[in-house]
C-alpha cells in the first residue's frame, strides 16, 4: 500500500525527466533539424563528434572548469565554514553575506561582472586603465576568457559551499572538538584530524555534485561570452545549444548532450558506490 | 428573496458580458524584445487601432525576448504557438514551410493586394516551391556610419574604394582614432556584419549570388581575397582593442565622442542616433561601404530582420491576415517610424503617402531613399543572416573569430564554410535566391 505514495513523484519524474531523456538518447541516432521529420543515421552523429575539433576543445574546457570548481570553492568554503565555527558573534550575518550571491539571479551577477567589472569602458578595468594599470578585459582574450567567466561563477558559488560545510560542521560532536582542543590541537590539526574527516561524506557529495554541475555549466558562459572568442570558452552545453538552436542540428546536439550525461553518470556511479560502502561499514 | 434575485440577475449580466468578451476571436502574435516605450507604441498604433477596426477580433502581442525563434520552433512543432509567426529570416521560413507549419499566403495576398503593395524582390524571398509563405517585416542594410565632425576637422572624405579606405584608416590609427568602431559583446553575431560587408563589397554580390545558388564554391578566389582583406583589417587594429568587450551602445557612444571615426554596421542603429548624437544629429553620416576592384559603389547588402507568416495551426487565420495587412499599411508605417526608426522599414512600393515628423533625423529618410535606389539599380548584396542557411551562418559567426585570432587560415575557414553550406544546400535549407 505504501508504494502508492511513490506514484505522484513517479508520474512527474517519468513524464518530465525520463521521457525527454529517452527521447534525447533516441534522437542522438537521428539527423533532425527540430522542424521536419527525423532521419535515422545510426552512429553518424557520434562519428562526427569524434572528428569535431570544437567538441574536443569544449570537452577540455569542461575538464578545466571541473578542476577549478573541485578545488577553489571547496577550499574557500571549508576555510570560511571553519572560521564561522570559530566566531560566535555575527555568525548569522556572515552566513547571510556568504549566501547572498547565490540568491542573485545568474543573469544579473553575470552582467555585473561583464559590464561593471571587466568592461574596458564602463567597468573597474576601465578605472584601472585610467590610473595607468595595463589591465585587459579577461573575457576578450583567448587565453583568459574561460577563467574570466569561472571567476564570476566562483564568486557566486563558494558561499553556498561555505554554508553547506558550516551546516555539516555544526553536526560534529562538541565533545570531540572540545577534547581535541584540551589535547592541545591547533586550528590546522583540528581541521585535519577532526572536522574534515567528520564531514567527509558531505565533502564527497559536494565533489560528486560539482563534477555533475561542471559538465552542465551553461548560464554564466552563455551570458558572458557565448563560448567565444573563437570557441575558447566553449563548453559542451553551449556547443549543444548552438548546434540545436542556431544550426538546427538537434540530433547532433542530442549526441553532445549524451556525452555530458556520461560524465554525470560516471560521477553518480562513484557516489552511489561510496554511499554503499559507507552503509556497509 | 428580492436580494437573492438581484444577485442572480447581477451574475447573469456578468456572465453575458463575459460571453461577449469571449465571443471576440483572439489573434495572437509573439514579438521579440521591446522596451516599454516601444511596447507602448505597438499598443497605440497596432493593438488599439486593430481592435477598433476589427470589433470581432482581439489582438494580443506577447513579448518573448531575444530567444523568440527557439520558442516558436518548439511551439509550432507541437502544433501550438501564435497565429502571427515572426521568423528570423527566409532560411528559417524555408524549413518551416517545407515541414507544413506555415500557411500558404497566395490567396490572401491576391485578396489583400500585397503583391501590388510590397516590392517584388522581397515578396520573392518569401516564396518556396512556388508558393508564398512569408512577407518581410523590415529590410535593413549594412553601411558605414561616420562622425562628420571628426572628418571635417581632419579634412577627410568618406572613402569609396578599398585602397582609399585603407589609407584613411592608417591615418586614423596614426592619430589614435579607432577606424572601425565595433564590438560583439552584446550580440556575438555582430561578426556576421563584417563578413557580409567583406563578401559583398570586396568579392562582389554577383559572386555571392553564384555561391548561394551553388554555381561556385565559397573557396573561390574572390572570397579568399575578401576574407584576407577583412583579416588584414583585424591584424592592423582597425577594429580597435576592445572588439570582444564592447556592445552596440558603447560603439555608438564612441562614434559620437569621436574616439572612433567610422562604424561598419547596420541601418537598425539609426534608432540609437538620437540618444548618442543628442542635439548634434547633423554630425553623423551614413554611406555605403567602400567597394573592391571591379565592384560598383555603393553595394548595400540587404537583410531581412524578420518575416511574417501565418501558422498552419492558427486559431484565427483571418485575424492574423488582418494584422499583417495592417502592418503593411502607409498609416502604420508612418505612425511607427515616427517614434521607432530602423526596425519597421517595411518594403512598401509606394512611400509617397508617408511623411515622417520633424523629430525623425533627415539622414534616416535620405539613407532609406539611397538604399531603395541602390536596389533598383541592382547594387544590392546579400547579408549572411538572411540568405545563408542556419548552420553555415552560425559557422561564419564563430569561424571568422578563429581567422582573426590566427587559429584558422582563410582557406581552412572557407573550406569548412563551403562544406557546411553544400550539405545544407543539398538538404533544401537554402532560401530561393532571386536572379539578379
Amino acid at each position: 500500500m505504501y508504494r502508492l505514495f511513490a506514484i505522484p513523484t513517479l508520474i512527474i519524474n517519468v513524464s518530465i525527466i525520463l521521457l525527454p531523456a529517452l527521447l534525447t538518447v533516441v534522437l542522438a541516432f537521428y539527423r533532425w533539424d527540430g522542424i521536419s521529420n527525423p532521419t535515422f543515421i545510426g552512429f553518424e552523429n557520434f562519428e562526427k563528434l569524434w572528428g569535431d575539433r570544437i567538441f574536443w576543445k569544449a570537452l577540455k574546457n569542461n575538464v578545466i572548469w571541473t578542476a577549478l570548481f573541485l578545488t577553489f570553492p571547496i577550499a574557500i568554503g571549508l576555510i570560511a565554514a571553519s572560521l564561522l565555527m570559530l566566531v560566535r558573534r555575527g555568525r548569522t550575518f556572515f552566513q547571510v553575506v556568504y549566501f547572498l550571491p547565490m540568491i542573485i539571479a545568474t543573469v544579473i551577477t553575470a552582467r555585473i561582472w561583464q559590464g561593471m567589472i571587466y568592461n574596458p569602458q564602463s567597468g573597474i578595468v576601465a578605472m584601472l586603465n585610467r590610473y595607468g594599470y595595463d589591465v585587459r578585459d579577461p573575457l576578450s582574450q583567448t587565453s583568459t576568457a574561460l577563467y574570466g567567466v569561472a571567476v564570476a561563477d566562483l564568486w557566486h558559488w563558494w558561499g553556498f559551499m561555505a554554508v553547506i560545510f558550516f551546516a555539516a560542521m555544526r553536526q560534529v560532536s562538541q565533545e570531540q572538538i572540545e577534547s581535541a582542543r584540551i589535547e592541545g590541537a591547533n586550528y590546522f590539526q583540528l581541521m585535519r584530524w577532526v572536522m574534515i574527516p567528520a564531514i567527509m561524506p558531505t565533502i564527497a557529495l559536494m565533489m560528486v555534485m560539482t563534477v555533475i554541475w561542471s559538465f552542465l555549466v551553461f548560464d554564466f558562459i552563455f551570458i558572458m561570452t557565448q563560448g567565444g572568442p573563437a570557441f575558447t570558452s566553449e563548453v559542451l552545453s553551449t556547443m549543444a545549444y548552438r548546434k540545436a538552436f542556431y544550426e538546427l542540428g538537434v540530433g547532433y546536439a542530442a549526441a553532445t548532450a549524451l556525452v555530458i550525461s556520461l560524465f554525470g553518470l560516471t560521477a553518480a556511479f562513484f557516489y552511489i558506490r561510496l554511499q554503499n560502502r559507507e552503509d556497509a561499514e | 428573496m428580492g436580494h437573492r434575485l438581484k444577485i442572480i440577475s447581477g451574475a447573469l449580466v456578468a456572465f453575458v458580458s463575459a460571453q461577449a468578451v469571449v465571443a471576440q476571436d483572439a489573434v495572437t502574435w509573439w514579438y521579440e524584445a521591446a522596451n516599454p516605450e516601444q511596447q507602448a507604441a505597438l499598443t497605440e498604433f497596432m493593438i488599439d487601432k486593430f481592435n477598433a477596426k476589427n470589433p470581432g477580433d482581439k489582438l494580443t502581442i506577447d513579448y518573448r525576448g531575444s530567444e523568440l525563434d527557439k520558442q516558436l520552433r518548439v511551439a509550432l512543432l507541437s502544433g501550438t504557438g501564435p497565429d502571427v509567426v515572426n521568423t528570423p529570416g527566409p532560411s528559417f521560413v524555408a524549413t518551416m514551410a517545407r515541414a507544413g507549419q506555415l500557411m500558404a499566403l497566395d490567396d490572401i495576398a491576391d485578396e489583400k493586394g500585397w503583391n501590388d503593395r510590397i516590392l517584388p524582390f522581397f515578396m520573392d524571398l518569401g516564396r518556396f516551391d512556388g508558393q508564398l509563405y512569408a512577407l518581410p517585416k523590415t529590410y535593413e542594410t549594412l553601411g558605414l556610419f561616420y562622425n562628420k565632425a571628426v572628418f571635417k576637422e581632419n579634412g577627410w572624405t568618406p572613402p569609396t574604394t578599398i585602397p582609399e579606405l585603407n589609407a584613411l584608416a592608417d591615418e586614423m590609427m596614426a592619430k589614435g582614432i579607432v577606424p572601425f568602431g565595433s564590438g560583439n559583446s552584446g550580440w556575438r553575431p555582430a561578426n556576421e556584419w563584417q563578413v557580409s560587408i567583406a563578401l559583398n563589397s570586396i568579392a562582389g554580390p554577383d559572386n555571392v549570388q553564384k555561391a548561394l545558388t551553388g554555381q561556385i564554391p565559397w573557396t573561390s578566389q574572390p572570397f579568399v581575397e575578401a576574407i584576407n582583406e577583412l583579416d588584414s583589417w583585424w591584424d592592423k587594429g582597425y577594429f580597435g582593442p576592445d572588439y570582444f568587450s564592447l556592445n552596440g551602445e558603447q560603439v555608438m557612444a564612441n562614434l559620437a565622442e569621436g574616439t572612433a571615426a567610422m562604424s561598419p554596421t547596420g541601418s537598425w542603429n539609426f534608432g540609437l542616433v538620437p540618444e548618442y548624437f543628442n542635439g548634434r544629429q547633423d554630425e553623423v553620416g551614413f554611406v555605403g561601404f567602400p567597394s573592391g576592384e571591379g565592384v560598383p559603389y555603393p553595394i548595400f547588402s540587404l537583410g531581412i530582420g524578420s518575416t511574417f507568416s501565418i501558422s498552419a495551426a492558427a486559431q484565427n487565420p483571418e485575424g492574423a491576415a488582418e494584422v499583417i495587412d495592417q502592418v503593411f499599411s502607409e498609416e502604420f508605417y508612418t505612425d511607427i517610424n515616427n517614434v521607432w526608426q530602423g526596425e519597421w522599414n517595411m518594403p512598401l512600393r509606394d512611400l509617397s503617402g508617408v511623411s515622417l515628423n520633424e523629430d525623425v533625423i533627415p539622414l534616416y529618410t535620405e539613407s532609406m531613399a539611397a538604399l531603395a535606389s541602390a536596389v533598383n539599380e541592382n547594387q544590392y548584396g546579400y547579408t549572411t543572416w538572411t540568405f545563408m542557411p542556419p548552420a553555415t551562418n552560425s559557422y561564419v559567426v564563430s569561424g571568422i573569430e578563429e581567422v582573426w585570432l590566427d587559429i584558422l587560415s582563410t582557406e581552412d575557414f572557407l573550406a569548412e564554410m563551403d562544406k557546411i553550406f553544400q550539405q545544407e544546400l543539398a538538404e533544401g535549407k537554402v532560401a530561393d535566391i532571386p536572379a539578379r
